[in-house]
Formats: structure tokens, C-alpha cells, sequence
């Protein structure tokens, strides 16, 4: 049987839930961002378990590179891109999500299972040898000597990777499509082009919402007002009807 | 604390992985400095270049390998015969494939889309499509790609086996998605190549820790003896070939990982699926051959009636599949299901002649398949390539020079007598008989009888069909198509009429130094 600290199973009994309730969170999530932010609970457990089985380096870099900077960048991007709930959840085929689970649950049971049975009657050795020199230390003379080559291939792997996200990300603009001020200046005062900067959304007692329009001296909404890629707010009934404000709530 | 030192690095014998990323590497810099009208023909003379660089070292080392001499860069590397051929065999395919990558005159700016981030179906995506040149990055991209698939097919530990599977994996994602015409159909198969690859090497990557588990090492030749001594709960060595095998299983496309084929194949650009048709399969057949016959050899008895299974499952799926298929480029990809499954056979008929067949098998396939796509490129309409099935009715009449061309492809892939897909499927089938695997033999020649089919009824739709209004025209081929179509098939007719020489060559490369 493996010997394992007291302390270190106590981490274990309170880290390990919290990382499977993370995992299982971020699967279950409707909106991306808490997805995300549930992986960060998972990765930051995980960093931790690391460090606790004598592997310091490799839990820093779980939580300093993955949690703190893989991940924002990763909550940064799905802010700036816009996050989006209306995720459809309409199965396309039928049934998949039942299977799905059912051989996930299986496959993980089987491995599981495997493991334990595995790893039961095993006793660990060759820590104390590895960390002789320090773990750090210990790394850096694997990475540097025996696995040199796989080391340095890793660039092309991120050179590839960089070409591909200019390639997938970048559009080039071309020559004629660069506008210059005075042509710019042209066009705003053309005939048929308003030069003017456009009015701002309604502002009414009843609501301030930014897809309700302004009103045009004539009573009528200024599409102006709103921006085109915003759905046109239906007002209710209830919102529609005259509130009175103009007489004092007094119905003439 | 001792000094580090770096190991001996044996330059020579990694002079062809070198000479690709180097090429690879300048191809980025060009990219950036050269106008755009220059950049399809520098990066073109630049790839075969490097090629032939890389070929040339290859060819002068195959006569110099000494056992002892064999392991380099730390022990992380292994140039044995086996790994030499296969490296050859990637380098020339590769160049085959890299002709189609350059072709400019069937459509105006070649087959890869100018801007892969304009959005789809968008006014200036209209205006891109006839007009702008295509991307040129593809050419650098694929480099990287076959440089890491010389480092998969001479790695000799599980480590830098699984960062060789990533350099040509991600690559390979990113060319699927650089369509010129059907962009999201491409876009679509290169996301989902992405997420099941990215799958996959996870479970390769399990499969990695597990192994270590066991034999507290992940060089081929530590868990070989490891494995042979016995000792311990080999429950996880067991678990980790598993789960390494699944990996790898995928990347050969081999039935029930194979369902990323058909979208892949038809989405991605014609010359990218010719490339990886040809290409990964040598390279992960490679890996695959080394993992059970270098790492697991001890193992033999217990993953054969698995991978026996898998192999019949693969040539069922995908030759009765490919009878319901009516789109030719997802017929192809069904056929490159069934024909892992035949490798698949001769791997698990081992020994020497198993090796062999296996050997032989990936390069002649690799040839056709290439003749075949290139084909598939030249038929064509206002609106791009023509796959559909039954537009492809009556092509005989229109054209019978390359309809001629497409039924000995064709006939090939059935497994005619006369054509190298007839020498390849004899070998293994021999081989697996004198391995013992009777039953995978008979299954193996059913469904070659299924598979026929297909093959058979495109032949006939092409020559006893009148065309139709539908029927697209043939392009006339640029000189690099026609090279790569040449060569494609030419190497199918030769294999099968004299095919001696390249067993030979095979016979002589299928040993792994341990």
C-alpha cells in the first residue's frame, strides 16, 4: 500500500471534489464565461495537488502559465468576441447526448477501475533520485540533454501555430479599400449623407434602453437613434399607453 | 551539481528533418517580404529544394546505418533502416503532393482561398474568390508538417514521439481549412479534424503516462525489456498500449476512429487530402509499426486478436460505406478506410513479411492516391471541382485520355492484376497467411470483392453513360498537375508490373534496431 502523508490526504479530500465539481461545472455551464472561470477552479486544484506530490515546478507553472495567463487570455478573448448564451440546445441527433454520457460514464469506469487496480500493490520509487538536484534543477538537465531534440521541434510547433492564427485571424486590407481624410471628408458631405453626428437612443420615463428609438419632432422613431445590429424593442402594451406626464397624471 | 551536457548529436542523420524546418522557417520569412505575385513560385522552388536536400541525406545514410551508431540527439532519435525507407518514402510523396499545392492554371489563384478570415458567403469573400491570389503559407505549413513526420517516424521514445504527432498534426488542421470554393464545408472539416485530433492526442498522451507508470521509462527499448521481465502489475502497461493505440488508430484512420475521414477528405482543399491521404498514413502506420514491433514486441499475443478485430471492423466499414457513397471524394476517403484496414492486416502479420508488405503497401498507395486526387482536380465546373457521382457520368466521352487514366486508378485501388494495388494487397494477404491470420485473409478478400464495386460502377457511369449538359469539362492540366498525375500513375504501373526492385528495397528496410 502506498504511504501516504497525513497532510497530503487532507488536501486531497478537500482539493479533490472541488476539481471534479469544476470540471463537471465547466462541462454543465450555459454561458462561456463560467465555464471558464469553473476550469480555473479545476486547474488551480490541480496545481496544487502537483505541488503536494513534490512536482513544485510543474504545479507553479499549472497555475502561473495555465490558470493565470492561458486562461485569461482566454476570458478576455470570449469577452471581447462578445459572449453569447443563446447557445442552441437542440440535439441534432437524437439521442447523442444519452450515449454520449453513457460510454463516457463506461470509459471512465473502466479506466478508473484499471488504475486502482493498477496501482494498488504498487510502491512508488524513484522520487527522492529524480529530485536529487532539485526539481527545477532535475527538469532542466532532462530537457536539455535527453529530450533536446523534442525540445527545440516545439518551435516549429509554435511557429506553425502563430502562421495559423494570422492565417485564420488577419485580413489584409488592400490598397483601394484605404480611404484617405480628405476623401473621407467628401463623402460625409455628399448629397443624401447626413454630416452630422447621429442622435443618441430614447431616453423616456418608461424605459431607457438602449434599442428603444428617439422620437423625431413629428412623433415618429428616428432609426437613427439605434444601432442597426440591435433588434427593435416591442414596447408592451401596458409601456405604449399614455402615462399622462404631460397633465400632471390628470386624464383630460 | 554536474555540468549538463548536451548529447551527441549525430548532425548528419538529422540533416533531413533540419533542412525542412530550415526551408520551412525562410518560407515564413518570405512570406513576409516578398510581394504577393512572386511568392507561389519562390516558395515552390524552395520546398523541393529542401526536398531534395533532405532526400540526398536520406539516400546516403541508408548505406551507412550501423546498429550501434543507429540511436542519436540523446537517445531520442533512431535512423534504422525502417526509419530511413519511411522517411524516403514521406519525402517523395510529399513532393508529389506539394506539385498539386503549387498548380495555378486550373483556377485563377490556385486551390487555397486568399483570405482564410474573411467571413464566408460576405461580398468581399465574392470578390476574393475569382480574383485574389491564393495563400501561399500552405507551403511553409506543409514543410513543418513533413518534418514532423520524419521525427515520427524515427523517434524512439514516447516523448518525442508525441511532439512529432503534434508538429504534423496541427499543420495538417490548419490546411483543411484554406478552401478556395466550399469554404465552410472546409472550415467545418478542419474544426472538426481539430477537436477529434486534439482528442486523440490526449489519449496518446494518456497512454504515454501509463506506460511510464509501468516501466519507468518511455524509450521503446526500456519498456520492451521491461515488458519481457514480467514483473509488476502489467494491468497498465496493458492500459497504456491501449490508450497509445487509440492515438494512433486515429491518425491511420482505422474503423471505429475513422469518422473524421469522410468530412475531412471532402472538405479540405484537394491537393491538403492528397497530401494527408499519402502522407500521414505513411507516418502514422510508421509510428504505429514502431510502437508494437520496437516497444511492445513482448506483447504480441495480447493485442493481436484486439487489433485483429479492428482491422476487420475497418475493411468492413469502410468498404460498405464506400458503396453508398455518392460524392467522390467521400468515396475516396472510404476506400482510405478500407486500405488501413489492409495495412492493418499485414501489421498484424509480423514478422519480416509483415514488415515488408506493410512497407510496400504504404508507398504504393501513396502513389495512387495522390493520381487519384489530382484527377479529382481537374474535373471541374463554373463553380469549382465536380465530385458529385453523377456528374462525373458520360466523362468518358468527353475526355477518354484522363477518363482512361481514372479507370486504371480506379481498377487499381481494386486490386487488379497488372497494378501495384494487385502486388500490395498479395503481399500482405501473404503475409498475414503465413502469420497465421487466415481469417483476416478471408475477410480482407470479401470486402476487396465489396469494395470492387464502387470502383466499378464509376467506371461504368464514365465510359457507358452519354454526357450530359451537366457534365463538366475536363481542365487541362498546368505542368505540375500533370507531373504529379504522371508520376502517380506511372509509379502504379510500374509497381505492378515490376515490383522487385521495390520490395527489395523494402525487404532490405524492414528491420527496427532496438
Amino acid at each position: 500500500m502506498i504511504d501516504v502523508s497525513w497532510g497530503e490526504q487532507v488536501v486531497f479530500y478537500i482539493l479533490a471534489p472541488i476539481a471534479v465539481i469544476g470540471a463537471l461545472g465547466m462541462v454543465m455551464a450555459r454561458n462561456a464565461v463560467h465555464s471558464a472561470l469553473w476550469l480555473v477552479l479545476t486547474m488551480l486544484s490541480l496545481g496544487v495537488f502537483y505541488i503536494v506530490q513534490a512536482g513544485p515546478f510543474i504545479g507553479m507553472v499549472q497555475i502561473i502559465v495555465y490558470t493565470g495567463a492561458i486562461m485569461m487570455l482566454f476570458l478576455f478573448v470570449l469577452m471581447l468576441v462578445g459572449r453569447d448564451a443563446s447557445d442552441s440546445v437542440i440535439e441534432t441527433l437524437r439521442g447523442q447526448k444519452v450515449a454520449a454520457i453513457a460510454l463516457g460514464v463506461g470509459l471512465g469506469v473502466l479506466l478508473g477501475t484499471g488504475l486502482y487496480r493498477g496501482t494498488v500493490d504498487l510502491t512508488p520509487v524513484g522520487l527522492a533520485e529524480a529530485n536529487k538536484n532539485g526539481n527545477v534543477q532535475g527538469l532542466a538537465s532532462l530537457i536539455f540533454t535527453k529530450y533536446v531534440w523534442a525540445f527545440e521541434v516545439t518551435s516549429a510547433l509554435l511557429i506553425s501555430a502563430a502562421v495559423g492564427a494570422m492565417i485564420l485571424a488577419h485580413v489584409e486590407r488592400r490598397k483601394d479599400e484605404r480611404i484617405g481624410q480628405a476623401a473621407m471628408m467628401k463623402e460625409r458631405f455628399l448629397p443624401g449623407n447626413y454630416p452630422g453626428p447621429k442622435p443618441g437612443p430614447g431616453v423616456y420615463a418608461t424605459s431607457n434602453s438602449v434599442a428603444t428609438p428617439a422620437k423625431l419632432p413629428d412623433g415618429n422613431p428616428a432609426q437613427r437613434s439605434i444601432s442597426p445590429i440591435l433588434p427593435l424593442r416591442e414596447l408592451e402594451p401596458a409601456e405604449k399607453a399614455d402615462k399622462h406626464t404631460l397633465t400632471g397624471g390628470h386624464q383630460s | 551539481m554536474d555540468k549538463l551536457k548536451l548529447p551527441d548529436m549525430d548532425y548528419v542523420a538529422l540533416l533531413p528533418m533540419l533542412a525542412l524546418f530550415v526551408a520551412a522557417c525562410l518560407g515564413v520569412i518570405i512570406e513576409a517580404l516578398v510581394p504577393r505575385r512572386f511568392r507561389n513560385i519562390i516558395q515552390l522552388v524552395l520546398s523541393i529544394v529542401a526536398l531534395a536536400v533532405a532526400m540526398f541525406f536520406v539516400v546516403k545514410q541508408s548505406g551507412e546505418v550501423v546498429a550501434s551508431k543507429a540511436l542519436t540527439a540523446g537517445g531520442a532519435i533512431m535512423i534504422d533502416h525502417a526509419a530511413l525507407f519511411l522517411q524516403g518514402a514521406l519525402i517523395v510523396l510529399g513532393f508529389v503532393a506539394l506539385l498539386l499545392f503549387g498548380e495555378r492554371s486550373l483556377e485563377f489563384g490556385g486551390p487555397f482561398v486568399a483570405q482564410a478570415a474573411v467571413t464566408v458567403g460576405s461580398e468581399r469573400d465574392r470578390e476574393q474568390t475569382g480574383r485574389e491570389l491564393g495563400s501561399t503559407e500552405t507551403f511553409p505549413l506543409a514543410l513543418f508538417s513533413l518534418s514532423g513526420m520524419l521525427l515520427f517516424v524515427s523517434a524512439n521514445d514516447l516523448l518525442t514521439m508525441f511532439v512529432a504527432l503534434e508538429v504534423f498534426s496541427l499543420p495538417l488542421y490548419l490546411l483543411c481549412a484554406l478552401a478556395r470554393r466550399k469554404r465552410l464545408l472546409s472550415q467545418e472539416s478542419a474544426l472538426k479534424y481539430f477537436l477529434l485530433g486534439a482528442y486523440a492526442s490526449a489519449f496518446f498522451l494518456f497512454g504515454v503516462a501509463m506506460v511510464y507508470g509501468f516501466a519507468k521509462a518511455v524509450d521503446f527499448k526500456a519498456i520492451h525489456a521491461e515488458a519481457l521481465l514480467g514483473e509488476g502489475n502489467s494491468l497498465l502497461l496493458i492500459i497504456g498500449l491501449a490508450l497509445l493505440a487509440i492515438g494512433l488508430l486515429f491518425k491511420v484512420a482505422a474503423a471505429p476512429f475513422h469518422v473524421w475521414t469522410p468530412d475531412v477528405y471532402q472538405g479540405a482543399p484537394t491537393p491538403v487530402t492528397a497530401f494527408m491521404a499519402s502522407c500521414t498514413k505513411v507516418a502514422a502506420f510508421g509510428g504505429l509499426l514502431r510502437v508494437l514491433y520496437v516497444g511492445f514486441d513482448g506483447l504480441g499475443w495480447q493485442f493481436t486478436p484486439v487489433l485483429g478485430a479492428i482491422a476487420a471492423l475497418t475493411v468492413l466499414v469502410g468498404s460498405i460505406l464506400a458503396v453508398t457513397q455518392t460524392d467522390l471524394k467521400r468515396l475516396l476517403a472510404y476506400s482510405s478506410v478500407a486500405n488501413a484496414g489492409y495495412i492493418l492486416i499485414g501489421v498484424i502479420a509480423g514478422q519480416q513479411l509483415g514488415l515488408t508488405s506493410v512497407l510496400f503497401y504504404l508507398v504504393a498507395y501513396g502513389f495512387t492516391v495522390i493520381a487519384a486526387f489530382a484527377l479529382i482536380s481537374l474535373v471541374r465546373d463554373a463553380d469549382g471541382e465536380a465530385t458529385h457521382l453523377s456528374r462525373w457520368a458520360g466523362l468518358g466521352a468527353r475526355s477518354p485520355l484522363y477518363a482512361g487514366i481514372f479507370t486504371f486508378i480506379l481498377l487499381a485501388f481494386a486490386g487488379i492484376p497488372l497494378t501495384s494495388g494487385f502486388i500490395a494487397k498479395l503481399s500482405v494477404f501473404g503475409a498475414a497467411i503465413d502469420g497465421g491470420q487466415t481469417w483476416l485473409v478471408i475477410i480482407g478478400v470479401i470486402t476487396s470483392i465489396i469494395l470492387a464495386f464502387p470502383y466499378l460502377r464509376v467506371v461504368v457511369m464514365m465510359w457507358l453513360s452519354e454526357p450530359g449538359e451537366s457534365t463538366p469539362s475536363v481542365s487541362i492540366p498546368g505542368g505540375l498537375t500533370s507531373t504529379a498525375l504522371g508520376i502517380g500513375t506511372l509509379a502504379t504501373l510500374v509497381f505492378g508490373v515490376v515490383p522487385g526492385p521495390l520490395l527489395d528495397l523494402a525487404e532490405k528496410a524492414s528491420s527496427f534496431v532496438r
